[in-house]
């Protein structure tokens, strides 16, 4: 029995030493296989399926892009609290996670050209007669917290504002507005179309102009131009070659 | 200190922390006052019995079994995921504006608009309180001696009588310390509500947390809060046992 034990307790050693040889084999023989880090807890744009791989719009673009720039990449479910640091201390080489490029996060790190432009949606009742953001003053509002929803609703309400209530993810939000819970819901276009696809029309949208455009990019370390070319002259091409159009058309319909 | 304690967050967000303190008690009272109500009939319930007679069968079939089913899938599942079934699921089947079975049209959107996770919430914890409560009950009730009930009905009470006079006095200072135990876990529990939106103290800490990156100020902070209540409980029932412990 205590022979066992110690089995169990050496016998992982074992395997990732041997592991360890491999990838060392590996990187001399192959081209270098580069690692994403992505918060998969997005629908349409990543999420973790059944088998425990992930999928979405921003895999399947960033697949494309190491398939158009040559090199392997390995994606790895990263959450979000961690994601920028990981970059930052090299355990990640490459971001892709709905991550709006602002000024902030461009100090800490190199951003693509701009892939995905989002916007915050309005998700109202069907029966709602709210046509614009201002009208949503004294209405119940769901939103993600600490999403770009979560920022705009708080800035019209006051972030203590009890008429907000804030959900772990937009889709429960968006429950909570199916089930009559709240009045609207502010979130990412995205996410926000992902839901009406998938379930029965429950509700709809309204767009409203003053709020910004935002714009997703692959973020890299900084100060690696080496490979945000890469990736640029990439997205560039898959753009060119229909490659994105099929991919945006498969996640979010034809426009 | 203030470099990794930046109590500028907390006071910002001092109104929510005050609004979900206050909805934390009123969850943790709702819980234990239904969950109580609840319990003891489904303990009771769940002791049911009777030797012969016409009311054997229907007793077992109607009172005993729900009992036990009720006991076991609120025992047997977390509360996270009941809270979940219950607020996204079984409440909108009840009050809903076009579909629901107990309350529809305008009183529903009005109550699922102001008190929807309220009602959820406090029917989620008093639901589960219940289950837990029952079983005290059953254990409290069953560790009076025998001869306690055979000697009162042998003196004419009846059962109602022998329970009420007799029985659940005497159980009720060993049922004490576990009751204050499951009280102290309600209020600490009903922090797994603010997944459904309710502004408690958990989800004035998340609200904070989100909007700031930062985990230290908003959690220590309702940490404190929690403990300061309940130690403030087990003091209390600390009292009540030694008060019923004399008599």
């Amino acid at each position: 029995m205590r022979n066992l034990w110690l089995l169990l307790v050496v016998l992982p050693f074992l395997l990732s030493c041997t592991k360890k040889d491999d990838s060392t084999v590996a990187t001399k023989s192959m081209p270098p296989e580069l690692v994403v880090g992505t918060d998969a807890a997005y629908a349409p744009f990543e999420s973790e399926n059944a088998d425990k791989s992930v999928e979405g719009f921003d895999i399947d673009l960033i697949q494309a892009v190491a398939d158009k720039a040559g090199f392997k990449i390995k994606i790895i479910n990263t959450p979000w609290e961690g994601l920028f640091n990981q970059l930052a201390s090299g355990d990640r080489d490459i971001l892709i996670s709905a991550i709006t490029i602002n000024s902030e996060r461009k100090k800490v790190m190199d951003f693509s050209e701009p892939y995905f432009e989002a916007v915050q949606l309005i998700a109202l009742p069907l029966k709602s007669k709210v046509t614009k953001f201002t009208e949503l003053r004294g209405l119940k509002i769901g939103v993600q917290t600490g999403t770009t929803g979560d920022e705009v609703v708080s800035g019209l309400l006051g972030k203590t504002d009890l008429n907000i209530k804030r959900f772990e993810g937009t889709p429960l939000a968006l429950q909570e507005l199916v089930n009559g819970g709240v009045d609207a819901v502010v979130a990412d276009n995205g996410v926000v179309n992902n839901f009406l696809a998938n379930n029965t029309k429950a509700f709809k949208t309204v767009a409203d102009p003053s709020f910004a455009k935002e714009h997703y990019g692959i973020a890299v370390k900084k100060g690696n131009t080496e490979l945000l070319n890469k990736i640029n002259a990439a997205l560039q091409a898959i753009k060119k070659d229909g490659t994105y159009q099929k991919i945006y058309d498969k996640y979010f319909g034809k426009k | 200190m203030f470099e990794w304690f930046r109590t500028d967050i907390i006071a910002e967000y001092m109104p929510l922390f005050i609004r979900g303190l206050w909805t934390t008690l009123t969850l943790t009272a709702i819980g234990v006052f239904f969950g109580t109500l609840l319990g003891l009939m489904l303990g009771l319930g769940k002791i049911a019995r009777a030797e012969r007679g016409p009311w054997r069968w229907p007793l077992k079939l109607f009172v005993k079994t729900p009992s036990q089913i009720y006991i076991s899938f609120f025992r047997g599942t977390p509360l996270f995921v009941q809270i979940l079934l219950i607020h996204f699921a079984l409440v909108p089947w009840l009050i809903h504006a076009e579909t629901g079975a107990l309350i529809s049209g305008e009183a529903a959107l009005y109550l699922k608009r102001e008190y929807g996770a309220l009602i959820s919430g406090s029917l989620a914890l008093s639901l589960n309180s219940a289950a837990y409560i029952a079983e005290i009950f059953r254990a409290g009730i069953q560790s009076i001696d025998r001869g306690q009930t055979e000697a009162a009905r042998s003196l004419g009470l009846n059962y109602y009588q022998t329970m009420r006079q007799i029985i659940i006095p005497q159980a009720f200072r060993r049922m004490l310390p576990p009751l204050g135990n499951e009280a102290i876990t309600l209020l600490k529990d009903s922090s797994l509500v603010s997944a459904i939106g309710l502004a408690e103290l958990a989800y004035a800490a998340r609200t904070a947390a989100g909007a700031y990156a930062r985990y230290w100020e908003p959690y220590l902070f309702i940490s404190v809060i929690y403990l300061i209540i309940t130690l403030g409980m087990s003091y209390v029932v600390h009292r009540l046992e030694r008060k019923y412990q004399s008599v």
